[in-house]
């Protein structure tokens, strides 16, 4: 068994939620569930959640095999902006053979599939992003 | 009371497919006799716990020695080799020891490469980005999609790889020892788009090895560590400009200011992981400004870098620093060099951490 329930138990909130750290010292916000401001130091933070929408700022599409899960390549990487002004990077899924994800594209936070042991054994879930669809 | 390369050796970077990490040290050893005249040994490697299943791996390379002085083994990701050298200087200028072994060795070919590339991808945070499929690569690729949008073409980046397989060509130990042409990136596979496997390091096993004294040799055969130094980046994620290679542009503002130093004049081994990361460096840096001329510069990576010379993770960082120690003193291979200063730079995965050390003839 290489994946730990309990690590992942830890860390719920920051993979099954969008939580927001702002800082009450220098007023920067950032991702993830945090004690301390990876900008200043401070520890004067308090945590809110993100409502899940956002823009990509970047994306790659990664073509190379890295790892031994059934996530086989090619797969959308990317940097988002949400709407809360605070930046988060993860895969971007759910995109259509006809659809392209740019700069700007609209994103929503879903929850999806993040790893797994082997057939029988824990499976990790978090959050990913999917295109928002425009009529 | 200061802090002196007295000796070293290397190893060629290779798919050492019939050693190991203890067959490793003892090979680059074997080159250095008075290596083992030290009264302290560090050993820098990343990835022995998931390539070898070691834990303690210095102890158990000590004891395979047959050398049973106090030795450490010092782990920071791809700069572990740098960080090992730093200790090293500490530990002889602050008086403790007298003469310091810094080993550097990585076993990293035992694998399929997908098995490798995610032991590799673990410089950066487990939780946070590897869980949600973000790896090295496509930060590297992210960093290049920005610097292209600010105006750098895609043959800068292919000119760094294709001077540093030419560099390689001179360089016994290099992994890569052949040209490439620009033409060759057309075909070769990509990793994260528009990175390709040409904009890569070579990966492969390797061993260097140091000697950091307290004291100079009587001859001419040493330089002296004048400057180390490290500093912390942010998270990739959390930049303004993702390409900001901040810490590293930081380190390196301050070393070439303080010491009087031009990267066109001065023997330098940046860290080229990935071909947008030196080139991103030097632009911040102010060099480049005009285009991509790379053959201004007079002792850039000698080597051949990451690039070519190879990438054995953990030891590279000795790799570097012996290289520039070999230029200061003698030759590196073919190449010599008229200069007294030259420059070490470091860093792990997309400037998480960087570190530079300066060493004087
Ligand atoms: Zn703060």
């Amino acid at each position: 068994m290489k994946l730990s329930p309990s690590q992942f138990w830890r860390i719920r909130e920051s993979q099954y939620r969008l939580i927001i750290t702002e800082c009450g010292s220098c007023g920067r916000k950032s991702v993830f569930k945090r004690s301390v401001c990876p900008f200043c130091g401070s520890s004067n933070v308090k945590h809110v959640e993100s409502e899940g929408f956002g823009k990509v700022l970047d994306v790659t599409k990664v073509m190379y095999r890295w790892n031994s899960s059934d996530e086989r390549p090619p797969l959308l990487v990317g940097v988002v902006e949400l709407d809360e002004g605070v930046r988060v990077v993860g895969e971007i899924v759910g995109v259509g053979d006809n659809e392209e994800v740019k700069e700007g594209t609209r994103v929503e936070a879903v929850l999806r599939r993040y790893a797994s042991d082997d057939p029988y054994g824990v499976i990790y879930y978090g959050i990913k992003f999917k295109p928002i669809k425009t009529a | 009371m200061g802090a002196y390369i007295v000796s070293g050796a290397v190893v060629k970077v290779d798919r050492h497919f019939e050693r190991g990490y203890r067959d490793l040290a003892y090979d680059v050893v074997k080159e250095c006799p008075d290596c083992l005249d030290v009264d302290y040994v560090v050993i820098s490697s990343a990835l022995p716990e998931l390539t070898a299943h070691q834990v303690d791996l210095s102890t158990h390379i000590a004891q395979w020695l047959g050398r049973r002085v106090p030795v450490v083994r010092v782990e920071s990701g791809e700069t572990s080799g740098l960080a090992a050298v730093d200790l090293a200087a500490s530990l002889v200028s602050s008086g403790r020891n007298r003469r310091v072994l810094v080993l550097g060795l990585e076993k990293v070919t035992d694998y399929p490469t997908y098995v490798t590339n995610y032991f590799y991808s673990l410089i950066l945070d487990y939780e946070f980005e590897v869980l949600r499929s973000v790896s090295p690569p496509a930060y590297a690729a992210l960093v290049m999609k920005e610097l292209m949008r600010g105006g750098v073409k895609r043959e800068c980046f292919s000119s760094w790889a294709v001077k540093m397989h030419e560099n390689a060509t001179s360089i016994p130990h290099a992994m890569l020892r052949f040209k490439i042409s620009y033409d060759s990136f057309k075909d070769s596979q990509v990793l994260a788009e528009p990175l390709t496997l040409h904009d890569s390091f070579a990966l492969g096993d390797g061993a260097a090895a140091l000697v950091v004294s307290s004291s100079p040799n009587t001859n001419a055969s040493s330089v002296e560590i004048v400057f180390s130094a490290t500093e912390v980046g942010l998270p990739a994620y959390l930049r303004e400009n993702i390409s900001d290679l901040t810490a590293s542009v930081k380190l390196l503002k301050l070393s070439l200011e303080r010491y009087g130093l031009d990267l066109k004049k001065v023997i330098t081994e940046l860290h080229d992981s990935y071909t947008p990361y030196p080139i991103a460096i030097l632009r911040s840096l102010g060099y480049l400004d005009g285009g991509c001329d790379l053959n201004e510069f007079e002792y850039l990576n000698t080597s051949g870098g990451l690039k070519a010379r190879g990438h054995p993770i953990g030891a590279t960082g000795v790799y570097q620093a012996y290289e520039v120690f070999k230029l200061l003193t003698d030759r590196l291979g073919s190449k010599t060099a008229s200069t007294d200063y030259g420059l070490v730079h470091s860093m792990s995965g997309p400037d998480n951490v960087s570190r530079v050390l300066i060493l004087k003839r």
